[in-house]
């Protein structure tokens, strides 16, 4: 997968926080709601369409971006000028988030739907099912691992990436084995520390909402 | 939900108040923990059998009161600061970081305490229960299968404001209003008796001790400030729940207490509380209504005990967490269970602390609805007065410094009363405490437990003066609560040329 292209941030988040076997959520719905909208936000942020000043988003560009998800948080962004806080974005796009990436990855052959008969009701998985999409699923907590641990130079993507992980609880999942990950431990808070203002502000509130919903723990 | 501005609310605003809580899910949050059941039948009867005062009614009714008035300047507060989880990130918003830690340190033994408390008696009464059926199980036993069953559900983190709660309060709260109209209904000696609810009692040496234990039955109320970022209108729902949740319970248990008065004669009322504790209301209704009612009463009372259990194992568990997300408890404190989201270690250590203790007293063979019920909950109580009494202090002092941001009600005469009465009941029960937990004159416990409070806010103190000297960053996040962070950032100035740049001119490389 070519890192570079619109929309790698929120499917990166995704693979990750969803178990390949069986597409659920390794977080609380709502934490994992909440990676992924701050990840959109974020693509929005490297796209150069947005940034964030003081706790409030500010769009810098209405130019259309390449990937359609993209483009409709922005239009919708862009339409509803009266909320700029982060966190009522987070929110707001937390609700959808999980389905809107999810066919994405869909749309980019990443994943497959799968719907599920529940008690009552119907559930649809987005998760990988050949052979090929389990191998991408499966290597993208691992690549992030790599790098983290080999304190190889990371992209900017990726270091947005490495934060929103820690932020929204995924460290210990990406970084499972303790001896073998400890360097990566202690690189950590400087990729988050090397990024830009308004991408650390985006990780902060990501992590500062992940608490307060975790703390009421409502689904 | 009100809308303030003529216009139609935006598709944003009202996407997420459909996912959010209304009054009465804050409500029945707020009331779990003040379970209305477990207090009338639990904590009314201990009051007259303890304290042997008739001015029950009166005091539920000054405490709802007193309670109100605090709310208004609690609530007020909560609007401007970013974490409203806990009574401590009012004391280190309102008093300074130092005095926060220190209450935290309160928070934590008097929380932990009354949900310890709880298990005495849920276990005497379970154990009542079963002896009723003719199966002989020890009180200790009983708190075991649920203290068992309440740290799974606190490491699985089940969701309080569920449906299930909401329909076993009002449940509860029907039963508790049938048993009110039926002892009311049959009053001792043929008429209806008002003396209960006289002032004049309370003006003697046991209105301290009787306005803790009315207090006590509250705790709970001010957790609804949790769901602030969860409530449909941040501004007013919480508020107006919270007040309604003080005023249901004031006036629920207010009734009740009267009520029992009633049907036994305000001489009498003593007596049976003395002899029947907690069957108190259920022998008093018995013979006036069906069997199954007092059977779905008896059910409904444990039902309410162990939601009250719940409510307070979460609540000691989310104090723990926002602590250790802020770095003054360690980080571990703050982290969660992935999928659950539980916060693990709180709620491994409230559990590990309440099955140590409820052990000690099986071991030293201590009566469990007085020792442990009653000497637990009063004392944490206790805690929770403090906690109230410097939060009153703190809204005083943070609107000083935040002048113009709510009306001179809200800001400065509410409080200020709320401040004043608080003062003079926490004077009036740290005086009287001995006598609350019915110890000898020359008893250690006369003096001990507000000694030890005062002990462990010390130890919070010099806690927060360790980490301003040892770790200011984590120091100056005090107060975030879950809002913190726990990857801990170097600080400094930022490593990019900062964020006002024209736009354009900062490059990313992919």
């Amino acid at each position: 997968m070519c890192l570079g292209s619109g929309g790698v941030l929120a499917d990166q988040f995704y693979l990750i926080a969803h178990e390949d076997r069986t597409g659920r959520s390794r977080l609380h719905p709502r934490a994992t709601g909440i990676g992924l909208a701050a990840s959109l936000l974020g693509e929005l942020i490297l796209d150069n369409k947005l940034r964030i000043f003081a706790g409030d988003l500010e769009i810098v560009s209405n130019q259309p971006p390449r990937d359609g998800l993209d483009h409709a948080v922005l239009d919708l962004l862009i339409a509803q000028p009266q909320h700029r806080d982060v966190r009522t974005w987070l929110a707001y796009l937390s609700q959808d988030s999980a389905d809107r990436v999810g066919q994405r990855l869909e749309r980019s052959g990443a994943v497959e739907s799968v719907t599920r008969r529940r008690m009552l009701s119907t559930q649809t998985f987005y998760m990988p099912n050949n052979e090929l999409q389990r191998n991408a699923a499966a290597w993208a907590p691992m690549r992030l691992a790599n790098i983290l641990v080999r304190g190889l130079d990371m992209s900017i993507t990726d270091r947005v990436l490495a934060g929103l992980i820690a932020a929204t609880g995924l460290t210990r999942h990406v970084l499972w084995d303790f001896e073998a990950h400890r360097s990566a431990f202690a690189v950590l808070p400087n990729t988050v520390a090397s990024l830009p203002e308004d991408l650390r502000q985006l990780i902060e509130h990501t992590e500062a909402s992940v608490g307060s919903v975790l703390a009421v723990g409502r689904r | 939900m009100v809308h303030k501005d003529p216009a139609e609310p935006d598709i944003i605003t009202s996407a997420l108040a459909r996912n959010r809580l209304g009054v009465p899910s804050v409500v029945f949050f707020g009331v779990a923990g003040a379970a209305p059941l477990t207090v009338i039948i639990g904590a009314i009867s201990a009051i007259y059998a303890i304290i042997g005062n008739t001015a029950v009614p009166v005091v539920y009714l000054v405490t709802a009161g007193i309670l109100s008035i605090f709310t208004v300047g609690f609530v007020a507060m909560s609007r401007h600061i970013v974490n409203s989880g806990a009574f401590y990130a009012y004391i280190s918003h309102g008093l300074g970081r130092v005095a926060g830690v220190g209450a935290a340190f309160v928070a934590l033994p008097a929380y932990a305490l009354m949900q310890i408390g709880l298990f005495g008696l849920f276990g005497s009464a379970a154990s009542d229960i079963l002896a009723a059926l003719g199966l002989k199980v020890g009180w200790f036993t009983c708190a075991l299968v649920a203290w068992a069953v309440v740290s799974v559900l606190g490491l699985l983190w089940v969701d309080l404001s569920g449906k299930v709660l909401a329909v076993l309060l009002v449940a509860e709260i029907s039963v508790v209003l049938i048993y009110d109209l039926v002892m009311i209904a049959h009053p001792a000696g043929g008429s209806v008796s008002f003396a209960t609810l006289n002032p004049a009692p309370l003006f003697t040496a046991d209105v301290g001790p009787m306005l803790v234990l009315a207090i006590a039955g509250f705790v709970g109320f001010e957790a609804t400030v949790v769901l602030s970022e969860e409530a449909k209108d941040p501004k007013r729902t919480i508020a107006r729940a919270t007040h309604l949740a003080v005023i249901l319970a004031g006036l629920l248990c207010g009734l009740s207490a009267w009520a029992m008065s009633v049907t036994t004669g305000p001489d009498q009322v003593v007596a049976a509380a003395q002899e029947h504790r907690t069957d108190m209301v259920f022998e008093l209704v018995g013979p006036h209504v069906p069997e199954i009612l007092v059977q779905l009463g008896y059910i409904l009372f444990m039902t309410s005990v162990f939601a009250a259990l719940l409510a307070f194992h979460a609540a000691v568990a989310r104090y723990q967490f926002a602590l250790g997300r802020e770095g003054v408890l360690p980080a571990a404190w703050g982290r969660t269970h992935p999928r659950t989201g539980a916060p693990l270690l709180g709620s491994v250590t409230q559990s590990v602390l309440a099955v140590v203790v409820l052990s000690a007293y099986a071991a030293a063979g201590l009566e469990p609805l007085f020792y442990v019920f009653a000497w637990l909950t009063t004392i944490g109580g206790l805690g929770v007065l403090i906690l109230m009494w410097s939060a009153s202090f703190a809204v005083l002092a943070f609107f000083v410094r935040n002048r113009g941001r709510e009306n001179v009600w809200r800001s400065q005469i509410a409080p200020m009363i709320a401040f004043l009465l608080l003062s003079a009941v926490l004077g009036i029960t740290v005086i009287g405490f001995g006598e609350l937990l019915q110890v000898s004159g020359d008893s250690p416990f006369q003096w001990l437990v507000p000694v030890l409070y005062c002990v462990v806010a010390a130890i919070g103190v010099g806690w927060a003066l360790v980490m301003r000297a040892a770790r200011p960053e984590a120091y100056a996040a005090i107060g975030r609560g879950v809002d913190g962070r726990t990857i801990a950032l170097p600080e400094g100035p930022p490593l990019t040329k900062g964020s006002h740049e024209p736009v354009g001119a900062r490059g990313y490389h992919y």
